[in-house]
Protein backbone atom coordinates (compact mmCIF):
# COMPACT_ATOMS: atom_id res chain seq x y z
CA UNK A 1 0.00 0.00 0.00
CA UNK A 2 2.80 2.27 0.73
CA UNK A 3 4.66 1.77 -2.13
CA UNK A 4 1.43 1.82 -4.31
CA UNK A 5 1.14 5.72 -2.65
CA UNK A 6 4.67 6.11 -2.91
CA UNK A 7 4.60 5.28 -6.97
CA UNK A 8 1.51 7.52 -7.43
CA UNK A 9 3.21 10.75 -5.37
CA UNK A 10 6.21 9.88 -7.61
CA UNK A 11 4.61 9.71 -11.12
CA UNK A 12 1.70 12.34 -10.13
CA UNK A 13 2.37 14.45 -13.31
CA UNK A 14 1.87 11.35 -15.57
CA UNK A 15 -1.30 10.52 -14.20
CA UNK A 16 -2.66 14.26 -14.28
CA UNK A 17 -1.43 14.67 -17.74
CA UNK A 18 -3.49 10.99 -18.56
CA UNK A 19 -6.37 12.89 -16.91
CA UNK A 20 -6.48 16.07 -18.81
CA UNK A 21 -5.90 14.42 -22.30
CA UNK A 22 -8.98 12.21 -21.46
CA UNK A 23 -10.64 15.18 -20.66
CA UNK A 24 -9.91 16.92 -23.77
CA UNK A 25 -10.99 14.03 -26.04
CA UNK A 26 -14.03 13.33 -24.40
CA UNK A 27 -14.63 17.05 -25.22
CA UNK A 28 -13.35 16.60 -28.90
CA UNK A 29 -15.57 13.63 -29.48
CA UNK A 30 -18.82 14.21 -27.71
CA UNK A 31 -19.52 17.92 -29.26
CA UNK A 32 -21.79 16.76 -31.10
CA UNK A 33 -24.34 16.22 -27.79
CA UNK A 34 -26.69 18.63 -27.68
CA UNK A 35 -26.74 19.83 -23.78
CA UNK A 36 -23.19 19.92 -22.66
CA UNK A 37 -21.61 21.41 -26.61
CA UNK A 38 -24.24 24.60 -25.15
CA UNK A 39 -22.07 24.98 -22.30
CA UNK A 40 -18.83 25.07 -24.14
CA UNK A 41 -19.19 26.39 -27.57
CA UNK A 42 -19.82 29.99 -27.67
CA UNK A 43 -22.97 30.27 -27.15
CA UNK A 44 -21.88 30.50 -23.26
CA UNK A 45 -23.12 33.70 -21.59
CA UNK A 46 -19.30 34.77 -21.28
CA UNK A 47 -17.64 34.43 -24.36
CA UNK A 48 -20.71 35.62 -26.14
CA UNK A 49 -20.48 39.00 -24.14
CA UNK A 50 -16.84 39.66 -24.63
CA UNK A 51 -18.02 39.28 -28.11
CA UNK A 52 -20.45 41.48 -28.26
CA UNK A 53 -18.49 44.07 -26.86
CA UNK A 54 -15.52 43.33 -29.28
CA UNK A 55 -18.50 43.56 -32.15
CA UNK A 56 -19.98 47.07 -30.90
CA UNK A 57 -16.37 48.49 -31.05
CA UNK A 58 -15.55 47.01 -34.27
CA UNK A 59 -18.90 48.00 -35.86
CA UNK A 60 -18.77 51.38 -34.88
CA UNK A 61 -15.60 51.87 -37.50
CA UNK A 62 -17.65 50.67 -40.22
CA UNK A 63 -20.81 52.73 -39.98
CA UNK A 64 -19.79 55.22 -42.42
CA UNK A 65 -19.82 53.03 -45.13
CA UNK A 66 -22.97 50.64 -44.43
CA UNK A 67 -24.78 54.07 -44.08
CA UNK A 68 -24.16 55.07 -47.89
CA UNK A 69 -24.86 51.87 -48.80
CA UNK A 70 -27.83 51.61 -47.05
CA UNK A 71 -29.10 54.94 -48.55
CA UNK A 72 -28.06 53.58 -52.41
CA UNK A 73 -29.86 50.70 -51.88
CA UNK A 74 -33.08 52.33 -50.59
CA UNK A 75 -33.18 54.71 -53.29
CA UNK A 76 -32.28 52.29 -55.88
CA UNK A 77 -34.94 50.11 -54.47
CA UNK A 78 -38.22 52.94 -54.17
CA UNK A 79 -37.62 53.80 -57.26
CA UNK A 80 -38.00 49.63 -58.65
CA UNK A 81 -40.99 49.69 -56.41
CA UNK A 82 -42.93 52.80 -57.59
CA UNK A 83 -42.28 52.20 -61.31
CA UNK A 84 -43.70 48.39 -60.78
CA UNK A 85 -46.32 49.89 -58.69
CA UNK A 86 -47.54 51.88 -61.72
CA UNK A 87 -47.25 48.82 -64.09
CA UNK A 88 -49.45 46.73 -62.19
CA UNK A 89 -51.39 49.76 -61.70
CA UNK A 90 -51.97 49.82 -65.51
CA UNK A 91 -52.46 46.22 -66.45
CA UNK A 92 -54.70 45.39 -63.78
CA UNK A 93 -56.36 48.52 -63.40
CA UNK A 94 -56.34 47.96 -59.70
CA UNK A 95 -53.85 50.02 -57.39
CA UNK A 96 -54.76 48.35 -54.20
CA UNK A 97 -54.59 44.77 -54.39
CA UNK A 98 -50.89 44.95 -54.94
CA UNK A 99 -50.36 46.22 -51.39
CA UNK A 100 -52.51 43.87 -49.79
CA UNK A 101 -50.76 41.02 -50.91
CA UNK A 102 -47.53 42.51 -49.61
CA UNK A 103 -48.49 42.70 -46.13
CA UNK A 104 -49.91 39.31 -46.30
CA UNK A 105 -46.72 38.06 -47.64
CA UNK A 106 -44.90 39.80 -44.74
CA UNK A 107 -47.81 38.96 -42.40
CA UNK A 108 -46.80 35.33 -42.95
CA UNK A 109 -42.98 35.47 -41.93
CA UNK A 110 -41.40 37.03 -38.90
CA UNK A 111 -38.34 38.45 -39.20
CA UNK A 112 -35.80 38.85 -35.68
CA UNK A 113 -33.34 41.52 -36.67
CA UNK A 114 -29.74 40.19 -35.54
CA UNK A 115 -25.92 41.09 -35.26
CA UNK A 116 -23.06 38.92 -35.75
CA UNK A 117 -20.65 38.89 -32.95
CA UNK A 118 -18.44 35.82 -33.91
CA UNK A 119 -17.54 34.56 -37.21
CA UNK A 120 -15.14 32.52 -39.01
CA UNK A 121 -14.09 31.54 -42.17
CA UNK A 122 -10.86 29.36 -42.43
CA UNK A 123 -11.74 26.15 -41.13
CA UNK A 124 -13.69 23.40 -42.96
CA UNK A 125 -16.59 23.82 -40.63
CA UNK A 126 -17.38 27.26 -40.08
CA UNK A 127 -19.84 28.59 -36.93
CA UNK A 128 -21.53 32.54 -36.95
CA UNK A 129 -22.87 32.88 -33.60
CA UNK A 130 -25.64 35.80 -33.40
CA UNK A 131 -27.00 38.21 -30.04
CA UNK A 132 -30.26 36.83 -30.30
CA UNK A 133 -31.20 34.02 -28.30
CA UNK A 134 -34.65 31.57 -27.38
CA UNK A 135 -36.20 34.78 -25.56
CA UNK A 136 -36.00 36.79 -28.45
CA UNK A 137 -37.92 33.83 -30.10
CA UNK A 138 -34.92 32.37 -32.54
CA UNK A 139 -35.33 28.05 -32.38
CA UNK A 140 -33.33 25.60 -33.85
CA UNK A 141 -34.05 24.83 -37.71
CA UNK A 142 -34.66 28.44 -38.00
CA UNK A 143 -33.78 29.99 -41.53
CA UNK A 144 -30.75 33.59 -41.15
CA UNK A 145 -30.29 35.54 -44.20
CA UNK A 146 -28.74 39.20 -45.04
CA UNK A 147 -29.06 42.57 -46.90
CA UNK A 148 -27.80 40.59 -49.80
CA UNK A 149 -28.46 36.93 -49.53
CA UNK A 150 -28.88 33.67 -47.52
CA UNK A 151 -26.24 33.25 -44.87
CA UNK A 152 -27.06 29.71 -43.08
CA UNK A 153 -29.35 27.14 -40.98
CA UNK A 154 -30.03 27.83 -36.62
CA UNK A 155 -28.35 24.86 -35.31
CA UNK A 156 -28.28 25.63 -31.52
CA UNK A 157 -29.77 28.06 -29.29
CA UNK A 158 -29.39 29.59 -25.52
CA UNK A 159 -31.35 32.49 -23.88
CA UNK A 160 -29.82 35.38 -25.35
CA UNK A 161 -27.11 33.63 -28.63
CA UNK A 162 -27.57 31.41 -30.94
CA UNK A 163 -25.46 29.38 -33.59
CA UNK A 164 -26.21 29.48 -37.39
CA UNK A 165 -24.09 26.91 -39.86
CA UNK A 166 -23.72 29.17 -42.50
CA UNK A 167 -23.42 27.95 -46.58
CA UNK A 168 -19.89 28.15 -45.91
CA UNK A 169 -19.39 24.53 -43.82
CA UNK A 170 -18.33 21.43 -45.67
CA UNK A 171 -20.38 18.77 -43.56
CA UNK A 172 -23.49 20.08 -42.38
CA UNK A 173 -25.03 22.84 -45.13
CA UNK A 174 -27.15 21.72 -47.38
CA UNK A 175 -29.98 24.35 -48.65
CA UNK A 176 -32.25 23.51 -51.37
CA UNK A 177 -32.20 26.03 -54.68
CA UNK A 178 -33.15 26.60 -57.73
CA UNK A 179 -32.47 28.82 -60.81
CA UNK A 180 -34.56 31.81 -60.87
CA UNK A 181 -36.80 32.35 -63.97
CA UNK A 182 -35.90 28.35 -64.74
CA UNK A 183 -37.63 26.56 -61.50
CA UNK A 184 -34.88 23.47 -61.90
CA UNK A 185 -33.50 22.71 -58.16
CA UNK A 186 -30.71 21.22 -56.85
CA UNK A 187 -28.98 21.84 -53.25
CA UNK A 188 -25.92 24.05 -51.95
CA UNK A 189 -22.61 22.64 -50.98
CA UNK A 190 -19.27 23.95 -50.10
CA UNK A 191 -16.09 22.32 -50.51
CA UNK A 192 -13.77 24.43 -48.33
CA UNK A 193 -11.27 27.06 -49.45
CA UNK A 194 -12.65 30.30 -51.69
CA UNK A 195 -15.38 31.27 -49.12
CA UNK A 196 -17.42 33.53 -51.96
CA UNK A 197 -17.90 29.79 -54.48
CA UNK A 198 -20.03 27.23 -53.11
CA UNK A 199 -21.52 24.33 -55.47
CA UNK A 200 -25.02 23.52 -56.64
CA UNK A 201 -25.42 19.80 -56.82
CA UNK A 202 -27.55 17.37 -58.90
CA UNK A 203 -29.43 19.62 -61.37
CA UNK A 204 -30.90 17.47 -63.40
CA UNK A 205 -29.22 17.10 -67.52
CA UNK A 206 -33.04 18.09 -69.17
CA UNK A 207 -32.76 21.49 -67.60
CA UNK A 208 -32.00 24.82 -69.83
CA UNK A 209 -30.01 27.43 -67.83
CA UNK A 210 -27.14 29.74 -69.05
CA UNK A 211 -24.12 30.99 -66.76
CA UNK A 212 -24.67 34.55 -65.49
CA UNK A 213 -28.13 33.25 -64.35
CA UNK A 214 -29.27 33.79 -60.56
CA UNK A 215 -29.60 30.74 -58.17
CA UNK A 216 -32.25 31.44 -55.49
CA UNK A 217 -33.80 29.52 -52.45
CA UNK A 218 -36.27 27.01 -54.04
CA UNK A 219 -38.95 27.64 -51.01
CA UNK A 220 -39.32 23.54 -51.32
CA UNK A 221 -37.80 23.36 -47.28
CA UNK A 222 -39.96 24.93 -44.60
CA UNK A 223 -36.83 26.93 -43.66
CA UNK A 224 -36.54 29.74 -46.32
CA UNK A 225 -39.04 30.95 -48.24
CA UNK A 226 -38.86 30.74 -51.69
CA UNK A 227 -36.67 33.93 -53.44
CA UNK A 228 -33.82 34.78 -51.22
CA UNK A 229 -31.01 35.66 -53.20
CA UNK A 230 -27.78 32.80 -53.40
CA UNK A 231 -25.66 33.67 -56.15
CA UNK A 232 -24.90 33.87 -59.60
CA UNK A 233 -24.09 31.29 -61.76
CA UNK A 234 -20.16 31.05 -62.80
CA UNK A 235 -19.25 27.88 -64.47
CA UNK A 236 -21.08 24.38 -65.57
CA UNK A 237 -19.71 21.49 -64.65
CA UNK A 238 -20.69 17.12 -65.33
CA UNK A 239 -21.11 15.73 -61.72
CA UNK A 240 -19.03 13.22 -61.13
CA UNK A 241 -21.21 10.13 -62.26
CA UNK A 242 -22.13 12.28 -65.22
CA UNK A 243 -25.50 11.93 -64.36
CA UNK A 244 -26.70 15.39 -63.61
CA UNK A 245 -24.99 19.02 -63.35
CA UNK A 246 -23.06 21.05 -60.74
CA UNK A 247 -22.72 24.60 -60.92
CA UNK A 248 -20.12 26.70 -59.70
CA UNK A 249 -21.79 29.67 -57.77
CA UNK A 250 -20.45 32.93 -56.89
CA UNK A 251 -22.23 33.82 -53.27
CA UNK A 252 -23.88 36.95 -53.72
CA UNK A 253 -23.65 37.40 -49.72
CA UNK A 254 -19.88 38.58 -48.24
CA UNK A 255 -19.35 36.51 -45.29
CA UNK A 256 -16.24 38.43 -44.84
CA UNK A 257 -18.23 41.56 -43.46
CA UNK A 258 -21.13 40.12 -42.09
CA UNK A 259 -22.65 42.45 -38.99
CA UNK A 260 -26.70 42.66 -39.97
CA UNK A 261 -28.80 39.54 -40.48
CA UNK A 262 -32.39 38.56 -39.60
CA UNK A 263 -33.90 35.36 -38.47
CA UNK A 264 -36.51 34.11 -40.81
CA UNK A 265 -39.43 32.57 -38.32
CA UNK A 266 -42.49 31.19 -40.60
CA UNK A 267 -45.52 30.91 -38.21
CA UNK A 268 -47.60 28.69 -41.05
CA UNK A 269 -44.90 25.72 -40.90
CA UNK A 270 -45.91 24.30 -37.85
CA UNK A 271 -49.33 24.60 -39.04
CA UNK A 272 -48.26 21.80 -42.28
CA UNK A 273 -46.33 19.94 -40.14
CA UNK A 274 -49.56 19.35 -37.62
CA UNK A 275 -51.44 18.80 -41.18
CA UNK A 276 -49.18 16.10 -42.35
CA UNK A 277 -48.70 14.53 -39.13
CA UNK A 278 -52.56 14.51 -38.71
CA UNK A 279 -52.99 12.52 -42.30
CA UNK A 280 -50.27 10.04 -41.57
CA UNK A 281 -52.36 9.18 -38.04
CA UNK A 282 -55.56 8.91 -39.79
CA UNK A 283 -54.26 6.78 -42.20
CA UNK A 284 -52.13 4.26 -40.17
CA UNK A 285 -55.30 4.34 -37.69
CA UNK A 286 -58.22 3.68 -40.93
CA UNK A 287 -59.64 0.10 -40.40
CA UNK A 288 -58.62 -2.17 -43.15
CA UNK A 289 -60.59 -2.08 -46.16
CA UNK B 1 4.62 33.05 -4.26
CA UNK B 2 1.25 34.79 -4.30
CA UNK B 3 2.63 37.48 -6.41
CA UNK B 4 3.98 35.13 -9.06
CA UNK B 5 0.55 33.37 -9.07
CA UNK B 6 -1.06 36.71 -10.09
CA UNK B 7 1.51 38.08 -12.12
CA UNK B 8 1.23 35.07 -14.11
CA UNK B 9 -2.49 35.11 -14.16
CA UNK B 10 -2.40 38.47 -15.23
CA UNK B 11 -0.37 37.16 -18.50
CA UNK B 12 -2.65 34.41 -18.44
CA UNK B 13 -5.85 36.84 -19.40
CA UNK B 14 -3.22 38.86 -21.51
CA UNK B 15 -2.33 36.22 -23.91
CA UNK B 16 -5.79 34.99 -24.24
CA UNK B 17 -7.59 38.62 -24.98
CA UNK B 18 -5.03 39.19 -26.95
CA UNK B 19 -5.76 35.29 -28.87
CA UNK B 20 -9.47 35.76 -28.77
CA UNK B 21 -9.94 39.25 -29.92
CA UNK B 22 -6.55 39.81 -32.67
CA UNK B 23 -4.90 36.44 -33.26
CA UNK B 24 -7.51 34.27 -34.18
CA UNK B 25 -8.81 36.71 -37.31
CA UNK B 26 -5.49 36.69 -38.20
CA UNK B 27 -4.46 34.29 -41.38
CA UNK B 28 -1.74 34.77 -43.84
CA UNK B 29 -1.14 33.29 -47.09
CA UNK B 30 -3.98 30.98 -46.78
CA UNK B 31 -2.10 28.69 -44.06
CA UNK B 32 -0.38 30.79 -41.58
CA UNK B 33 -1.87 31.51 -37.68
CA UNK B 34 -1.36 32.98 -35.09
CA UNK B 35 -1.09 30.35 -31.65
CA UNK B 36 0.86 32.54 -29.31
CA UNK B 37 -0.48 31.19 -25.85
CA UNK B 38 2.37 28.97 -26.27
CA UNK B 39 3.73 31.50 -24.71
CA UNK B 40 2.58 31.10 -21.20
CA UNK B 41 4.00 27.65 -21.16
CA UNK B 42 7.41 28.62 -22.45
CA UNK B 43 7.67 31.06 -19.38
CA UNK B 44 7.38 28.36 -16.85
CA UNK B 45 10.71 28.81 -14.82
CA UNK B 46 12.77 25.66 -13.59
CA UNK B 47 11.50 23.30 -10.89
CA UNK B 48 8.15 24.78 -10.93
CA UNK B 49 5.65 21.96 -9.73
CA UNK B 50 4.75 19.83 -12.74
CA UNK B 51 1.14 19.32 -11.81
CA UNK B 52 0.74 23.01 -11.80
CA UNK B 53 2.17 23.39 -14.91
CA UNK B 54 0.11 20.88 -16.33
CA UNK B 55 -3.43 22.64 -14.75
CA UNK B 56 -2.22 26.03 -16.10
CA UNK B 57 -1.53 24.75 -19.16
CA UNK B 58 -5.21 22.91 -19.40
CA UNK B 59 -7.06 26.01 -18.62
CA UNK B 60 -4.87 28.17 -21.28
CA UNK B 61 -6.19 25.65 -23.66
CA UNK B 62 -9.52 24.70 -23.08
CA UNK B 63 -10.24 28.97 -22.45
CA UNK B 64 -8.70 29.24 -25.55
CA UNK B 65 -11.15 26.59 -27.15
CA UNK B 66 -14.38 27.80 -25.54
CA UNK B 67 -14.25 31.79 -27.18
CA UNK B 68 -12.88 29.90 -30.76
CA UNK B 69 -15.75 26.66 -30.98
CA UNK B 70 -12.95 24.38 -31.42
CA UNK B 71 -13.52 22.15 -28.43
CA UNK B 72 -10.83 20.11 -26.83
CA UNK B 73 -8.26 20.96 -29.81
CA UNK B 74 -6.40 23.46 -28.24
CA UNK B 75 -6.73 22.01 -24.86
CA UNK B 76 -4.97 18.48 -25.55
CA UNK B 77 -2.02 20.42 -27.75
CA UNK B 78 -1.05 22.53 -25.03
CA UNK B 79 -1.59 20.24 -22.27
CA UNK B 80 1.01 17.93 -23.57
CA UNK B 81 3.61 20.63 -23.83
CA UNK B 82 3.05 21.80 -20.52
CA UNK B 83 4.48 18.00 -20.10
CA UNK B 84 7.57 18.34 -22.19
CA UNK B 85 8.21 21.84 -21.04
CA UNK B 86 10.22 20.83 -17.81
CA UNK B 87 12.18 18.33 -19.46
CA UNK B 88 13.10 20.84 -22.49
CA UNK B 89 14.17 23.58 -20.03
CA UNK B 90 16.49 21.27 -18.37
CA UNK B 91 18.04 20.28 -21.43
CA UNK B 92 19.02 23.95 -21.93
CA UNK B 93 19.75 25.53 -18.44
CA UNK B 94 23.25 25.86 -18.27
CA UNK B 95 24.64 23.72 -14.95
CA UNK B 96 25.67 25.71 -12.40
CA UNK B 97 22.51 28.17 -12.39
CA UNK B 98 20.25 28.33 -9.33
CA UNK B 99 17.34 26.40 -8.71
CA UNK B 100 14.24 28.60 -9.54
CA UNK B 101 15.82 30.05 -12.39
CA UNK B 102 13.31 31.80 -15.21
CA UNK B 103 13.49 30.70 -18.65
CA UNK B 104 13.87 34.12 -20.78
CA UNK B 105 16.26 35.61 -23.68
CA UNK B 106 18.28 37.06 -21.12
CA UNK B 107 19.07 34.11 -18.84
CA UNK B 108 19.33 31.56 -21.26
CA UNK B 109 21.29 33.36 -24.18
CA UNK B 110 19.20 33.52 -27.62
CA UNK B 111 20.39 30.74 -29.28
CA UNK B 112 19.43 28.66 -26.54
CA UNK B 113 16.16 30.28 -26.27
CA UNK B 114 15.13 30.44 -29.69
CA UNK B 115 15.78 26.44 -29.81
CA UNK B 116 13.28 26.11 -26.71
CA UNK B 117 10.86 27.73 -28.27
CA UNK B 118 10.95 26.81 -31.54
CA UNK B 119 10.61 22.93 -30.09
CA UNK B 120 7.73 23.83 -28.21
CA UNK B 121 5.48 26.43 -30.61
CA UNK B 122 6.64 23.44 -33.37
CA UNK B 123 4.93 20.53 -31.30
CA UNK B 124 2.05 22.76 -30.00
CA UNK B 125 1.37 23.87 -33.85
CA UNK B 126 1.87 19.70 -34.99
CA UNK B 127 -0.26 18.59 -32.48
CA UNK B 128 -3.03 20.99 -33.04
CA UNK B 129 -3.25 21.09 -36.63
CA UNK B 130 -3.36 16.87 -36.60
CA UNK B 131 -6.45 17.33 -34.46
CA UNK B 132 -8.16 19.65 -36.79
CA UNK B 133 -7.10 17.47 -39.31
CA UNK B 134 -9.22 14.90 -38.47
CA UNK B 135 -12.19 16.35 -41.02
CA UNK B 136 -11.61 16.56 -44.59
CA UNK B 137 -8.15 18.44 -44.89
CA UNK B 138 -5.07 17.27 -47.56
CA UNK B 139 -2.11 16.69 -46.44
CA UNK B 140 -0.12 19.55 -48.04
CA UNK B 141 -2.88 22.04 -46.68
CA UNK B 142 -1.73 20.23 -43.21
CA UNK B 143 1.98 20.59 -43.42
CA UNK B 144 1.78 24.27 -44.41
CA UNK B 145 -0.59 25.37 -41.77
CA UNK B 146 2.01 23.27 -39.48
CA UNK B 147 4.91 25.53 -40.84
CA UNK B 148 3.76 28.47 -41.67
CA UNK B 149 2.12 28.78 -38.38
CA UNK B 150 5.20 27.65 -36.49
CA UNK B 151 7.20 30.38 -37.95
CA UNK B 152 4.43 33.12 -37.42
CA UNK B 153 4.08 32.32 -33.82
CA UNK B 154 7.68 32.00 -33.52
CA UNK B 155 8.64 35.48 -34.93
CA UNK B 156 6.59 37.16 -32.90
CA UNK B 157 7.36 35.41 -29.94
CA UNK B 158 10.77 36.45 -30.39
CA UNK B 159 9.62 40.20 -31.12
CA UNK B 160 7.64 39.80 -27.56
CA UNK B 161 10.64 38.42 -25.91
CA UNK B 162 13.34 40.57 -26.86
CA UNK B 163 11.25 43.55 -25.34
CA UNK B 164 10.71 42.03 -22.14
CA UNK B 165 13.59 42.63 -19.82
Amino acid sequence: MKNLLAFIARYFHWLLLLMLEIISGVLLFQYNSYQSSVWFSTASAAAGKVYEWDANVRSFFSLKRANEELTLRNFYMERQLAQLRRLYGDLTQDTTSLVRQELELLNRFKLVPAKVVSNTLDKADNFITIDKGSDDGVEKDMGVACGNGVVGVVYLTSSHYAVVIPVLNVTSSRISCAIRGRGYFGYLQWYGGDPTVAYVEDVPRHARFKKGDWVETSGYSSIFPQGVLVGKIEKIFNSADGLSYRLKVRLSTDFGCLRDVYVISDHSVSEQLQLLKAVQDSITMAPKQ
Amino acid sequence: MLIDTLTRLLTFIALLLAQVLVFNHIHLFGCATILLYVYLVVMFPRNYPRWAILLWSFAMGLSVDVFSNTPGMAAASLTLVGFIQPYLLELFIPREAPENMRSAMATLGVTKFLLLATILVFVNCLLFFSIEAFTLFHWQQWLLNIGGSTLLTLTLLMAIEKVRK
